[in-house]
């Protein structure tokens, strides 16, 4: 059941009812049953996972509190990382590993006949492994108590709005709000409705548009002059933008209607200059769970330059290949993570000072077109298929741009209508710096907005009803 | 001094009028920017080329003119001033002129070429080739949505006018059952009940305003879409494609027999006026395109029916088998032509350049056969 379904509709419709009739107790067993209802209505057999995620790492905080030891607190935080560890690695990477074993085997001349499982990818395991992972980590670290209410705690996990795509959430966070009684506001529902309207507008009309002249870039067999697969690497952007972000929004609303508020996921993340901004304004919620449970414990920045260069560079690797089992997540990883060395080593440059602080409007432009690129070519490699792929996109994007063959037609019109709305909007919030503007812009705006919104939406939205992108992670 | 009740009431009087005026004006840049670069039959330039009619409901409406784009297909499109396709005055007949009349629905309209590479004006030009004494003059009567039943109608309106020697009924195998069932009651002509009536007069107003605007077409077109995805989950559906179906519901047989009354009479009108009839039929895409069958085949399945590729046609050939008409099965011909470039656009479902010229071959080639003397004498009786 994808947000963008009539499915779901009427199912929010049916739980939300309800939900404004009865009691903080009952609410909650009415998420957890919806939840478990939108979860199953994927594949009901993969319920069992999220059961037993829920029962093992619920324990495991429990007894944590219980250890009377460190070394007892150890073994136990073993134990659920390791459960948590095995179950994604098991579900998400056994292929990929098998795989590559047997062509590493086979290109040593050895015929090694590996157990070959075509494991199905339960939907959103890699979100919620890592929230009840965190939790857990939290609960160790002493930073969050455990809960014993197995009731409140089953809905933190399997709360329907962010179980299949994030924002992943910390107990502090979610728990909390799960675990008291909800006071829904008029500033909520308002808010709540435009994040719901604004989220099917970027996944309806911004991403599910573009999609088709991303798709035709990146199609196995076709050859692109440079300057299309640059207006391609655009029109990608802009589709996993609308798409990832347009699903958090709608997340993001759906809870703010019931009362209850999650984290913002995204921050108008291509109008940085950095790549360390950028990593503070695109999927806010893996940046931070990467920065604060695995980039801190390797010693983060503490350490010598080197040793700091070493973490940035496991993390982001790590973090691409969370994305995905494939070689392309990997070396866009490391991309990133060279990205953000690069920017480190460059802030001891004369040019930094002049380029990053005390910055001209030039330099802020340049510095902002230059990330823009760098993070586009990031999709390139992030998008592409195979290494062979991004080889070749590479070679027509530097070796044959050919600019008086841009697409005018097929792709930069329908570029500049789809994405034109999406960073006019994106351009007052990050004006505000507040992305939550429009409701509170003065009335006669607004409801110009409001309307241009949902006309835009269903006159041009595109309603083949295709899956979230990050649904395959 | 106002109470602050009333205050909030006016206060939300005012921010409703205000957003009220802001949804209209919104609607009339977006209609207006949709009617300046919208590609749809929805288009108002296009349901431009249409007038109202008091039996057929509507029909080509003379003298009208548009451009007709779309992602797959760009044509102009002229309507005579007799209400055909055609760039031309039909004019008087002259005593060497000979009319072969096409009927049909929008595959024969064909607004997705130019007027000059459709099936009718090819066969046209193919007849005129052969150096026959008589000059001849293919009239295309095709019209948009109609069937088997709007065609004798029609037929019967312009015989006179057209003064044709060939009529050539082109049955759309894919759903002509289906909407002669649907148009039976234009051929009774018997008055409604009052309340009917003014239900029918309602519902049509309606429907003619939102067909005036291409904002609430496309708006009419997602809550029909909303619901048909609806429909499924509170009955059980009927498998598409009944006029396929290995067990078609009952209407297709009575639509069948619908469409072959309707034949028959158009062919006594012809008779009389001392025309020629032939039937051509024409099937649907899936029936040449393999993988457009094998997507088909599978959401048939799907819906719990069992789709017979030629299942329609070979009803209508069927159907036709003990009559005197003469009739063509164009799908032969048009599987003959595959593989190759496209037969049918994707999209439109309607025949390509290429699909055109195929059909007009196969018209040309029957009607060679069928009157080896027409030459000489187009009146002849056909064998």
């Amino acid at each position: 059941m994808v947000f963008n379904s009539l499915h779901f509709v009427w199912f929010f419709l049916v739980v939300y009812g309800a939900y404004r009739l009865i009691g903080h107790r009952a609410q909650n067993w009415l998420l957890l049953v919806a939840s478990y209802y939108f979860y199953a209505s994927w594949d009901w057999r993969f319920l069992g996972l999220l059961l037993a995620s829920t029962v093992v790492d619920y324990s495991c905080a429990l007894f944590l509190e219980r250890a009377p030891t460190p070394a007892r607190r150890r073994a136990i935080l073993c134990v659920s990382l390791g459960f948590n560890l095995t179950l994604l690695g098991f579900f998400k990477y056994f292929n990929f590993f098998a795989d590559n074993l047997h062509a590493l085997f086979g290109s040593l001349g050895w015929q090694v006949d590996f157990v070959t499982l075509r494991v199905l990818l339960p939907v959103g395991i890699s979100f919620y492994t890592f929230v009840t992972m965190s939790y857990v980590i939290d609960v160790y670290r002493r930073e969050t108590p455990a809960t014993r209410d197995l009731l409140d705690f089953a809905v933190f996990v399997a709360f329907f709005p962010h179980l299949v795509a994030g924002p992943i959430l910390r107990a502090a966070n979610l728990l909390a709000q799960i675990e008291r009684p909800r006071h829904i506001t008029r500033d909520q529902v308002r808010d709540g409705a435009w994040l719901i309207a604004w989220g099917y507008f970027q996944k309806v009309f911004v991403a599910d548009n573009l999609a088709p002249l991303a798709n035709a870039v990146f199609e196995p067999g076709t050859t692109q002059t440079g300057v299309n697969v640059l207006l391609g690497l655009y029109a990608f952007a802009l589709q996993i933008y609308g798409d990832f972000a347009g699903y958090s929004n709608i997340a993001r609303g759906t809870s703010k209607l019931m009362g209850i508020e999650l984290i913002e996921n995204f921050r108008f993340p291509y109008f940085v200059r950095t790549p360390q901004e950028f990593w503070r304004h695109w999927h806010i919620s893996l940046s931070t769970w990467l920065r604060d449970y695995l980039y801190i414990p390797l010693g983060g920045s503490r350490g010598s330059e080197w040793q700091t260069r070493r973490n940035l560079f496991f993390t982001m690797v790590l973090g691409g290949l969370w994305h995905g089992a494939a070689w392309t997540f990997v070396i866009w990883g490391v991309y990133q993570g060279a990205l953000l060395i690069a920017y480190r080593a460059a802030s001891g440059a004369r040019i930094y000072r002049r380029l990053f602080v005390d910055a001209s409007p030039w330099a802020r432009v340049t510095t902002w077109a230059l990330m823009l690129h760098l993070t586009c070519y990031g999709w390139l490699i992030f998008r592409s298929r195979s290494a062979g792929q991004i080889a070749a996109l590479t070679g027509s994007l530097f070796g044959n741009f050919a600019p008086a063959s841009i697409d005018t037609h097929q792709l930069l019109i329908p570029l500049v209508l789809y994405a034109t709305p999406l960073l006019l909007v994106h351009g007052c919030e990050a004006w505000f710096d507040d992305g939550l503007i429009v409701p509170k812009l003065p009335t006669g705006v607004r409801y110009s907005l409001y309307a241009a919104t949902f006309y835009l939406t269903m006159l041009f939205g595109n309603f083949g009803g295709a899956e979230f992108i990050y649904f395959q992670f | 001094m106002s109470s602050p009740v009333a205050g909030a009431g006016s206060h939300r009087l005012r921010h409703g009028a205000l957003f009220a005026l802001i949804v209209i004006v919104q609607f009339a840049v977006f209609e207006t920017a949709l009617r300046t670069w919208g590609s749809s039959e929805a288009a108002p330039s296009f349901q431009g080329l249409f007038e109202g009619d008091p039996v057929l409901g509507y029909r080509l409406k003379p003298g009208a003119r548009t451009h007709f784009a779309t992602s797959e297909f760009s044509a102009d499109i002229a309507i005579n001033p007799q209400g055909f396709r055609d760039d031309e005055e039909l004019g008087p007949k002259a005593a060497s002129e000979r009319r072969i009349l096409l009927l049909g629905d929008s595959l024969v309209l064909s607004v997705q070429v130019a007027f000059d590479r459709t099936f009718g004006e090819l066969l046209e030009q193919r007849l005129n080739r052969r150096g026959a004494a008589a000059r001849y003059r293919v009239i295309n009567a095709g019209v948009q949505g109609y069937g088997p039943v709007e065609e004798q109608l029609f037929f019967r309106k312009i015989v006179d006018r057209v003064q044709p020697d060939v009529v050539m009924v082109v049955v759309f195998v894919g759903n002509d059952a289906e909407e002669a069932v649907t148009s039976l009651p234009k051929l009774s002509g018997e008055p409604r009940g009052g309340a009917a009536a003014a239900g029918e007069s309602l519902a049509t107003r309606l429907r003619r305003l939102v067909r005036r605007s291409m904002v609430l077409q496309i708006l009419r077109l997602r809550v029909v879409t909303a619901t048909d995805r609806v429909r499924p989950q509170l009955a059980p559906p009927e498998p598409p494609l009944q006029s396929y179906a290995a067990s078609p519901a009952p209407r297709i047989a009575t639509g069948i027999a619908i469409a072959r009354r309707s034949i028959d009479d158009i062919a006594a009108v012809a008779a009389r006026a001392g025309a020629a009839t032939m039937v051509a039929l024409m099937p649907a895409r899936f029936q040449v395109d393999d993988p457009d069958y094998l997507r088909l085949k599978e959401a048939v399945a799907q819906a719990g029916g069992e789709l017979l590729r030629d299942g329609a046609s070979d009803r209508f050939a069927r159907a036709l088998a003990d009559s005197p008409i003469p009739h063509l099965d164009l799908l032969p011909a048009l599987r003959r032509a595959r593989p190759g470039p496209d037969l049918f656009y994707q999209e439109s479902v309607h025949l390509t350049p290429r699909g055109h010229e195929v059909v007009a071959d196969a018209l040309d080639a029957f009607i060679s056969e069928r009157w080896p003397t027409e030459r000489q004498d187009p009146r002849a009786t056909p064998r």
